[in-house]
């Protein structure tokens, strides 16, 4: 029986014993692997295994969660037991139903790659001394992390739903440090063996020997040019604020469907079956999950649904949800923006004045409903004069308005990266520029 | 663990968490190693000791400086968080009828869309074996709640928090601590104000005074304080993610960090803080260590490894956030000790500026220097007296320049212990509970603007 199997059956079993009311187990198995470097040696390398059951129980309008770690043959029970417990003091209320089985329940893809699943620490150690080299070569200290995770998930519940998938993600994260700053860059896939280390490695040395010395300029309103490292932060914080029904229901998001907030040229979707962004075939209500255009050529056009947003707006589930019950609303996790025509070694070119960014940090959220966003540039901030990036700047706050950052697109890179939010959710981004971005300090 | 919330009258959920593993660190080679494992059979812990092992011997390859630790006493004994009443003995019927209450009372304005209040309880029982003959046992209980109003209206939504915001305010000790919170007291006014948010005037613009509430005092300590002294930041360890510091080891006992009004400590005796235990994850005990004295950057926060980088011992702040992950620097309670003025004084004492309660957004940079941070509201101070009510505040600033205009700090009447409950750290990232005793404070000459 493979491991999807028998995190199946144990479902099944617990299930059979259900005596009264409806049901929903999901169960886990984690295994997750990281080394992690710095100045060019591993100082931190780990591992863990887990099992997670996650148990919610519905009865009479109540419902309850248990939730257990560990891989006690109690730890089902336990679960179940601490999920009558919390049933039992909930108020009766209308509860959405548990989801129904669909036809087009199979054949939906999942990021999964035996080479990850099986690598090993020495593996990683190898693949971190490609960076560490470089670096050495360059004169500079790498950075950073290797990891490679594995995880089965099974849901099954007593409305007859049972769905299971493995998947993998390995992901190498470097900044690159020399006597007078630093560079950065990231790879990630479902396959260690698909990891571009060399690209990586080449790349952050090089923005890291390009980035030395840097000066000072005025903060104030510039020109940009934003890698996908950037653009990743802007789209996850658009998820976060505004692509959930439970936003627009809650009047808390900037989503007015219809209405044109966007450049033409921004088309942004969530696409959980698209190889490029870490396929996974169903959400945490073991609903499948729909591709769904969120803007289309600039228009907001749809939001994402869990079944108790869709309840409330009288449509389906598009199969974004959390885990339920939750106060938070459904999620898009696997969004895209829509690549441009332009190769993004030109998008300079066009810019008399402006700032090319690597990577933006410490995103936060300023004013949701305005997407208002601060944070800092980091490891490579470049000015760009007639057309060509000259020479390093230091970095700068910048507080601005995401929808109008993105109603203000000039050209949209042909190429894209995958990049892990901070929420660690992947995140297909092309090169922007970006006619006005606003730097505070 | 349990978490119990009610969101506009209804249960919206209440969840109960059990979690148990083993977690094994080795030097191998001369290098670290580290596995966690759920299955607690002999066997399995057997596999999961060789699995940190091979992990080790591993990265011994890659590396050419060996592992030195700081010498530790091997420690044997025994600590609980002294608690009046424990959170586990109150019936989960007693904890909801507290939330219903609380949301009742912020009911009743039309203007408040969302209400939300929850509770968190958390008990952890841990044992730490060494192989230098340490034997501790903890068990640490948390008791954590809080709750939100939102308002909206055509063009704006607004957020009030108590005691604190994003979700709760929690500290190490039992139920008697939410009873002293007093949720359902406080929610028709957090209501209240929420709703005076939507149409109360923007926050003025300019370099002005500003008084910070204690809930956001003991952010900015968090932020600009408690993580540029963390010595595996300095060293190098977080640089390609949570960042360094400017607080280098060459400016220690002689950099001005802030003004003489400025005392900051790490204390993990202090109850009722997050940060307080007995022992760390090394097995060292808890204590005192002053980093910022009258001003002057003074010490750091250190483990056996990082503090014999820079011919120390360790000060006792290595925590993991649980049995599957390897401890780290963190954060134990990170204190501005308390001044002699009062916010009452304070603000009789403003000539033009804005007294700011209750984070909203938070950011710093990775070198913990240029930070920018919103509050949920705001009070104008003109001529000594709070004038009206401004929306949207944000203020920015230099760590150092920042705290060197620090002119006053409130008494110990108005000091209380706050919880950061959502501290990341570290790959795989590691969320830490930890905790920050502050006061209302006075800053000069600061910059200040509402969020447009």
């Amino acid at each position: 029986m493979s491991g999807a199997d028998a995190l199946l059956a144990m479902g099944d079993s617990a299930l059979a014993s259900l005596a009264r009311g409806d049901a929903e187990v999901i169960i886990s198995d984690t295994r997750s692997e990281l080394t992690r470097f710095a100045s060019n040696e591993i100082h931190q390398s780990v591992a863990e295994r887990f099992r997670h059951i996650r148990v919610r129980l519905i009865d009479g309008g109540r419902t309850g969660v248990g939730e257990v770690r560990g891989h006690d043959g109690r730890a089902i029970e336990l679960a179940f037991a601490a999920a009558e417990d919390s049933r039992r003091v909930t108020a009766a209320t209308e509860v959405s139903p548990l989801p129904a089985p669909s036809p087009e329940d199979r054949d939906l893809p999942v990021a999964f790659a035996e080479a990850t699943a099986a690598a090993t620490p020495e593996e990683r150690a190898e693949l971190v001394a490609v960076v560490t080299d470089a670096a050495g070569a360059g004169g500079v200290n790498a950075y950073g992390a290797l990891s490679t995770s594995t995880t089965t998930t099974a849901i099954v519940t007593s409305a007859g739903l049972r769905r299971s998938a493995t998947s993998t993600q390995a992901s190498l994260v470097s900044v690159a440090r020399g006597d007078d700053g630093g560079g950065y860059a990231s790879r990630h896939s479902a396959d260690i063996a698909a990891l571009d280390v060399t690209g990586l490695a080449a790349e952050v040395v090089d923005t890291c020997e390009r980035n030395q010395g840097a000066t000072a300029i005025d903060p104030g309103d510039y020109e940009v040019i934003l890698s996908p490292y950037a653009v990743t932060d802007l789209l996850e914080h658009l998820a976060w604020v505004g692509f959930s029904a439970l936003a627009v229901q809650e009047h808390r998001s900037f989503m007015h469907l219809g209405e044109k907030l966007m450049s033409d040229m921004i088309t942004i979707r969530d696409d959980a079956r698209t190889s490029e962004v870490f396929p996974f075939p169903f959400d945490d209500e073991g609903v499948s999950t729909q591709p769904v255009t969120l803007i289309d050529h600039g228009v907001c056009s749809a939001v994402v649904y869990d079944t108790p947003t869709a309840l409330q707006d009288g449509v389906t589930s598009t199969g974004h949800s959390l885990p339920q019950p939750n106060t938070w609303g459904p999620l898009p996790r696997h969004v895209a923006m829509d690549a441009g025509g332009t190769p993004w070694r030109e998008m300079a070119g066009t810019v008399s004045r402006g700032l090319y960014i690597t990577r933006f940090w410490y995103v936060r959220d300023v004013h949701p409903l305005r997407t208002v966003i601060t944070g800092m540039t980091r490891e490579g901030t470049f000015l760009i004069e007639n057309g060509a990036i000259t020479r390093p700047v230091k970095d700068l706050r910048f507080t601005q308005s995401i929808v109008e950052a993105l109603a203000n697109v000039v050209q949209v890179s042909r190429e894209r990266r995958l990049e892990l939010g901070e929420g660690e959710s992947g995140v297909l981004s092309p090169w922007l520029h970006i006619g006005r971005f606003s730097f505070t300090s | 663990m349990q978490r119990l919330t009610v969101k506009n009258g209804v249960v919206a959920s209440v969840e109960v968490f059990e979690d148990e593993g083993i977690g094994i660190r080795v030097i191998a080679g001369g290098a670290w190693g580290f596995a966690g494992v759920d299955d607690l059979s002999p066997a399995s812990i057997e596999e999961t000791a060789r699995h940190a092992v091979t992990i080790a011997r591993a990265s011994s390859r890659v590396n050419r400086n060996p592992v030195r630790l700081a010498p530790a006493p091997a420690l044997v004994g025994e600590f609980r968080t002294p608690v009046l009443r424990d959170p586990f003995e109150i019936s989960l019927d007693e904890k909801v009828d507290l939330l219903m209450r609380t949301d009742a009372a912020m009911s009743g304005l039309a203007e408040i869309r969302i209400r939300e209040c929850s509770l968190e309880f958390g008990r952890e029982i841990k044992h730490f074996a060494s192989s230098e003959g340490a034997r501790l046992d903890q068990t640490i209980i948390e008791s954590g709640g809080g709750m939100d109003a939102t308002a909206t209206s055509d063009d704006e939504v607004q957020t009030r928090s108590f005691p604190n915001s994003f979700g709760r305010h929690q500290v190490r000790a039992g139920w008697e601590a939410i009873e002293a919170f007093d949720l359902p007291g406080n929610a028709g006014r957090i209501a209240e104000e929420a709703v005076a948010l939507l149409t109360a005037a923007e926050c003025p613009a300019g370099t002005m005074t500003v008084i910070l509430d204690a809930t956001q005092a003991a952010l900015q300590v968090h932020e600009s304080c408690g993580h540029p002294t963390e010595l595996d930041r300095v060293l190098g360890h977080e640089a390609a993610y949570a960042g360094t510091s400017f607080l280098t080891p060459d400016l220690l006992g002689k950099f001005r960090y802030g003004s003489e009004q400025v005392t900051m400590t790490a204390d993990s005796t202090r109850a009722p803080g997050l940060g307080t235990f007995g022992w760390d994850d090394e097995g060292v005990a808890a204590q005192r260590s002053v980093l910022v004295d009258q001003g002057l950057f003074t010490g750091y926060l250190s483990s056996r490894e990082t503090a014999a980088a820079i011919g120390q011992v360790s000060n006792g702040c290595m925590r993991a956030d649980g049995w599957s992950r390897l401890p780290i620097i963190r954060m134990t309670n990170i204190n501005l000790e308390p001044g002699t003025s009062s916010l009452e004084e304070m603000i009789a004492t403003t000539e033009h500026g804005v007294y700011l309660e209750t984070n909203r957004s938070w950011s710093i940079d990775d070198r913990r220097l240029n930070f920018q941070f919103g509050t949920q509201n705001g009070w104008e101070i003109i001529d000594g007296k709070r004038v009206r009510l401004v929306r949207n505040p944000i203020y920015s600033g230099q760590t150092p320049e920042f705290w060197g205009s620090c002119d006053a700090v409130a008494g110990s009447a108005e000091w209380q212990m706050f919880g950061v409950v959502n501290c990341g750290k570290g790959q795989p990232s590691q969320l830490m509970h930890v905790g920050h005793g502050a006061a209302p404070c006075r800053f000069r000459n600061v910059r200040v603007e509402p969020a447009r």
